[in-house]
């Protein structure tokens, strides 16, 4: 019959061509790693609901999430933290969220990047809308969207062609990605430089920076080139919002019993000097924690955690993440913050 | 459910595992396919499967009492309940908000203060699609039409059968109902066409209208900006083809999913872009739409019976009623408004200019048909009227601002993709997917479909919806 052989032929031509663009862009180096998508998200903000007070949350922007490794806390802890750190995104809203509409009362730490951090409280500003339309999404996914995420994992997990992300890299492999990179003529150009992805992601979110980023210098400087646009995009920051409303917050949250603590993640080289200038300490961090009232951890201030060099300027290299992570949380202990349950 | 997504793909392997399956009686096969559709819907929001019941149960009931009641009094009121019931949620759900704004807007304006809380009602997924079904088959029963649905079975899957139950095709009962008194295999040669057919929608919704024209559309229309000429013609042709291609997509996956099961739905677009004159486009664009509106609105409307004034009258209030069943804003309106002055338009041409069309006349008039179409759809995808106009006052050369929004690449993709698809269209205007591929060699199209499924694979769009899911 004619459309058997039809069948038989789609069928054969569609599996070389799918095995043939995975070995190629395998062999282009791409491994097959997690979307950190709004559907990732969710399943670790729905973990948050069966939390009990031992446990901790971590909130903030890509810096808590790169250096926050999560295999070197449980280690040291006896448990895994949930991470709802989001790159990019103030961690207002998600604070929000966790007091207004859970009743977790354990330990939640929130990464203070200056320059999202202190931003906006505006929910139409990239960095709150960011973070906003996670909660949302956790809010109002439905049960198509839960399965369907639950489907996607395994073939996100085994193939590099199923590559298309939320955040839209400029080195993402889906026919739409690759089209969109093709350049003729000038009549318009983006003033966005090109951002690739620089990190790997595992199914529990913890994301790591890609070998790639800390070894060729060339790439870790396309990341520094982004920096430097976001940096000179940036309206003024707008402390006085920012403070009230993650002071609120956070009294809301000690009210029920909740364990909040503030952290200072490392950066360097000229995006160290940019958040100096333009955020500096005195103004921003230190008015905030003195207005909080609340347990604070600045990396410059603790040996063990200011001598860290990060390959893009923003967030540490994988084994440094590792270092970091221990060493903040041999300083947590001592304070009596974080306890070991493996003891 | 979106058939773009691999929730979907589970769910039909498992519809189709227990369809085929021996140990299933052809009622247990037809329970298995209501309660299949139910799941369908109901992933999406539990809840709103009520509204499927409760419209199923009223029509019902009312078509019951049509067909053994001879009182015609108590027929109207059984017809009017089945209206009220139908229309009823279509007003409250789709066009609550609407109504509510339009209401304040008034009473502001006639200088009283009211501010009414917002109402934030969720639309319910494809309401307007099978409210129409549901509707037209109280109205045939009404007028002697069709019969009944032989058991409330067969009646609650034609309401409900999951392959067009949010997007269409409309289909009328006698079209549906009769199919699933026997029972219904597809052969061989149907399946693998409906899997065919499932290819070929699939790839029209992810790569010709998510993938390739999508973003360039909304780059234009969302920018907020004054876009220069070119930019304003590449994002309105390209929102031209994303709506078909979307549209198209999603009706040609219907087909295909219910022939996979063996049951046949009627076709829902015909090379619309092709069309030569309005009232053609109208029998080439949401076939079962138009057939609905002609047959359920414009006829008893008057149709063509009364007189030149009349006619004109049931052609402007048909396409009105059209474009608001498309969306609850006065931009749909003016939309509905544009195509019913363009058929009247085109009637009076008609009985003035006499021609005949030949190859080279035709291809001139659709093309002229395609150039006023695009001019509409301008107004369909601007989410106001300020949109719209700096869209068309650029498209006319009318503006100094010149914004430019779109790449070279993407300008030439779009008019590349779109000027394709209209050479495509004309050439196909008087022939189906069907008969191209018998015409064409068993290997042609094997390499076609393997293509097709390559590049859904690495298109990888994250399922996003299809635009008519909101209508």
């Amino acid at each position: 019959m004619k459309l058997k052989l039809a069948f038989i032929v789609a069928i054969f031509v569609s599996l070389i061509s799918i095995t043939f663009w995975e070995l190629y862009w395998r062999n282009q180096e791409k491994i097959p790693d997690f979307d950190d998508d709004k559907g990732l998200w969710a399943e670790q903000r729905k973990k948050v609901e069966k939390a009990g007070s031992s446990s901790t949350v971590l909130i903030g922007s890509s810096r808590v999430l790169f250096d926050i490794q999560l295999d070197v806390w449980e280690e040291k802890t006896g448990q895994l933290p949930i991470m709802l750190a989001s790159p990019g995104s103030t961690p207002l809203p998600v604070l929000r969220d966790i007091v207004d509409n859970t009743s977790f009362n354990g330990t939640l730490i929130v990464g203070v990047t200056p320059g999202i951090f202190f931003s906006t409280t505006y929910p139409e500003a990239p960095p709150w809308k960011r973070a906003q339309t996670k909660v949302d999404h956790f809010k109002k996914r439905t049960y198509a969207q839960k399965l369907n995420h639950l489907l996607s994992l395994p073939f996100q997990e085994n193939f590099v062609f199923v590559s298309g992300s939320e955040e839209k890299w400029s080195d993402d492999i889906d026919l739409g990605s690759l089209l969109s990179r093709i350049s003729i003529g000038d009549r318009f150009k983006s003033l966005e430089p090109p951002f690739y992805n620089f990190s790997y992601s595992r199914i529990d979110r913890n994301t790591r920076m890609s070998e790639r980023t800390v070894n060729d210098t060339t790439f870790a400087n396309t990341i520094k080139k982004v920096w430097f646009f976001f940096g000179s995009q940036s309206p003024p920051p707008d402390k006085v919002s920012t403070i009230a409303f993650f002071n609120d917050y956070a009294a809301k949250f000690q009210r029920r019993g909740g364990k909040i603590i503030l952290l200072r993640c490392p950066s360097s080289g000229a995006l160290k000097q940019g958040e100096n200038a333009m955020l500096p300490r005195q103004h921003f961090w230190d008015s905030l924690v003195v207005s909080s009232g609340l347990r604070s951890y600045h990396f410059e201030d603790y040996e063990t955690l200011k001598n860290f060099e990060c390959p893009e300027w923003s967030h540490l290299s994988g084994p440094d993440a590792d270092k970091f992570t221990a060493n903040l949380i041999e300083i947590l202990q001592k304070d009596k913050i974080l306890a070991n349950l493996k003891k | 459910m979106l058939f773009n997504s691999l929730g979907f793909i589970a769910f039909l392997a498992i519809v189709l595992f227990f369809y085929y399956t021996n140990f299933l009686s052809w009622k247990s096969k037809k329970g298995m396919l209501l309660l299949a559709s139910y799941i369908f819907y109901g992933l999406w929001n539990p809840f709103l499967v009520i509204l499927l019941w409760i419209s199923t149960f009223v029509d019902w009931t009312a078509g019951n009492k049509l067909v053994y009641e001879e009182n015609e009094v108590k027929r109207k009121f059984w017809l009017i309940l089945s209206l009220v019931v139908n229309l009823g949620f279509l007003a409250f759900f789709k066009y609550g908000n609407f109504l509510l704004e339009n209401f304040v807007l008034a009473v502001n304006s006639a200088g009283m203060a009211y501010e009414p809380q917002p109402m934030d009602i969720i639309l319910p997924m494809g309401i307007s699609f099978y409210t129409f079904q549901t509707m037209s088959y109280t109205i045939d029963l009404y007028n002697r039409r069709v019969d009944p649905a032989k058991t409330f079975l067969d009646f609650a899957l034609y309401v409900t059968f999951f392959p067009q139950l949010v997007a269409g095709p409309i289909v009328r009962s006698k079209d549906l109902v009769t199919q699933f008194y026997e029972e219904k295999k597809a052969n061989v040669e149907q399946f693998i066409w409906g899997t065919f057919l499932l290819t070929l929608g699939l790839f029209l919704k992810m790569v010709m209208a998510d993938t390739l024209l999508a973003g360039s559309s909304d780059a234009v229309f969302n920018s907020g900006l004054i876009p220069h000429s070119l930019d304003a013609w590449a994002g309105t042709l390209a929102f031209s083809g994303q709506i078909f291609f979307d549209f198209a997509g999603y009706s040609t996956c219907a087909i295909g999913i219910a022939l996979m099961l063996g049951i046949i739905l009627p076709d829902n677009f015909r090379y619309p872009y092709a069309a030569i004159g309005f009232s053609d486009f109208w029998r080439r664009w949401h076939i079962s739409l138009s057939t609905w509106l002609r047959d359920y609105l414009y006829i008893p409307l008057g149709g063509n019976r009364f007189g030149i004034t009349r006619l004109y009258a049931a052609l402007i209030i048909t396409m009105l009623l059209g474009g608001l069943w498309h969306g609850a804003a006065w931009t749909f309106v003016f939309w509905g408004a544009l195509h019913g002055i363009y058929l009247i338009l085109e009637r009076v041409l008609k009985q003035r200019i006499h021609f005949k069309i030949n190859a080279f006349t035709g291809i001139f008039l659709a093309l002229g048909t395609y150039f006023l179409i695009n001019i509409t759809w301008v107004f369909f995808r601007a989410n106001d009227f300020s949109v719209a106009w700096n869209m068309l006052s650029s498209m006319f050369f009318l503006n100094n601002e010149e914004n430019i929004i779109l790449s070279s690449f993407a300008v030439l993709k779009v008019f590349l993709v779109i000027g394709l698809t209209f050479i495509c269209h004309w050439l196909l205007r008087n022939s189906s997917v069907r008969s191209i591929a018998e015409k064409s060699s068993s290997w042609a199209l094997g390499l076609v479909w393997g293509a097709m499924i390559f590049l859904i694979a690495i298109s990888q769009t994250s399922g996003e919806q299809f635009i008519y899911f909101q209508f």
